[in-house]
């Protein structure tokens, strides 16, 4: 009782074992949960093991400050996070056919991409910079750095769908902004 | 299977640019709407007193 099991895959995942709050945040979301169900999935996974951890309402409230980076999560969360996301990351990459680190960085750039806004929310921040004159910029910079993040983002587009094809098939791109 | 791994990385790492690129334009987007800020521009360094 109460011996700590490390998990199989922990060696093959020190990607994960370094992450940052950012990254933690990341995967988080890349799974759509919020913080309430993250707090389950780690009470959930200490409890297969044999953990002790917070309770939930300690966990919802530590995750945060996590995630932003204001405190560490101690070893044994680390390793909770570990047995979490490792199933996962790992049936993705076998899946996939591609090295653990490429599956962990494709979650990342695939979280990230996911909140990007569209194209018209851009254009809908554009216009309302542009409704108001600015010191710090000419309505021609303002329209600018939109054009530039709106033609950017087709690229995240066009990098997703490449991207898709080359994982052969798989959906990456099913949230392409 | 390694070539297709440089590649899957080459497009990762151009992906992760993209990105923070739109990240950055968006950012500098919603400074303006918050206080007409710009993040970043510090072209003075006024000194207290």
């Amino acid at each position: 009782m109460g011996a700590r099991k490390r998990p199989a895959s922990s060696a093959r995942m020190p990607a994960l074992a370094d992450a940052t709050g950012e990254t933690l945040r990341l995967w988080r979301e890349s799974m759509g949960w919020d913080v309430p169900r993250m707090a389950r999935e780690l009470r959930k996974v200490a409890r297969d093991s044999g953990e002790d951890v917070a309770a939930h309402h300690g966990l919802v409230k530590m995750i945060p400050q996590w995630e932003r980076g204001n405190r560490a999560p101690r070893d044994r969360y680390r390793l909770l996070y570990v047995k979490i996301f490792a199933s996962t990351l790992n049936d993705l990459s076998e899946g996939m056919a591609i090295g653990t680190d490429a599956v962990l960085r494709f979650a990342e750039v695939r979280a990230r991409a996911a909140l990007l806004p569209g194209p018209d929310e851009i254009q809908a921040l554009e216009d309302d910079a542009l409704a108001k004159p600015r010191e710090t910029m000419t309505p021609a910079e303002i329209r600018a750095v939109a054009a530039e993040a709106i033609a950017h983002l087709h690229e995240v587009s066009d990098k997703l769908a490449e991207l898709s094809a080359l994982l052969g098939g798989d959906d990456p791109g099913e949230d392409n902004p | 299977m390694s070539a297709r791994d440089d590649e899957i990385r080459r497009v990762l790492a151009e992906l992760d640019v993209h990105i923070a690129e739109v990240e950055a334009s968006v950012a500098v987007l919603k400074a303006l709407m918050a206080d007409g800020e710009v993040p970043g521009e510090e072209d003075s360094d006024p000194k207290p007193g």
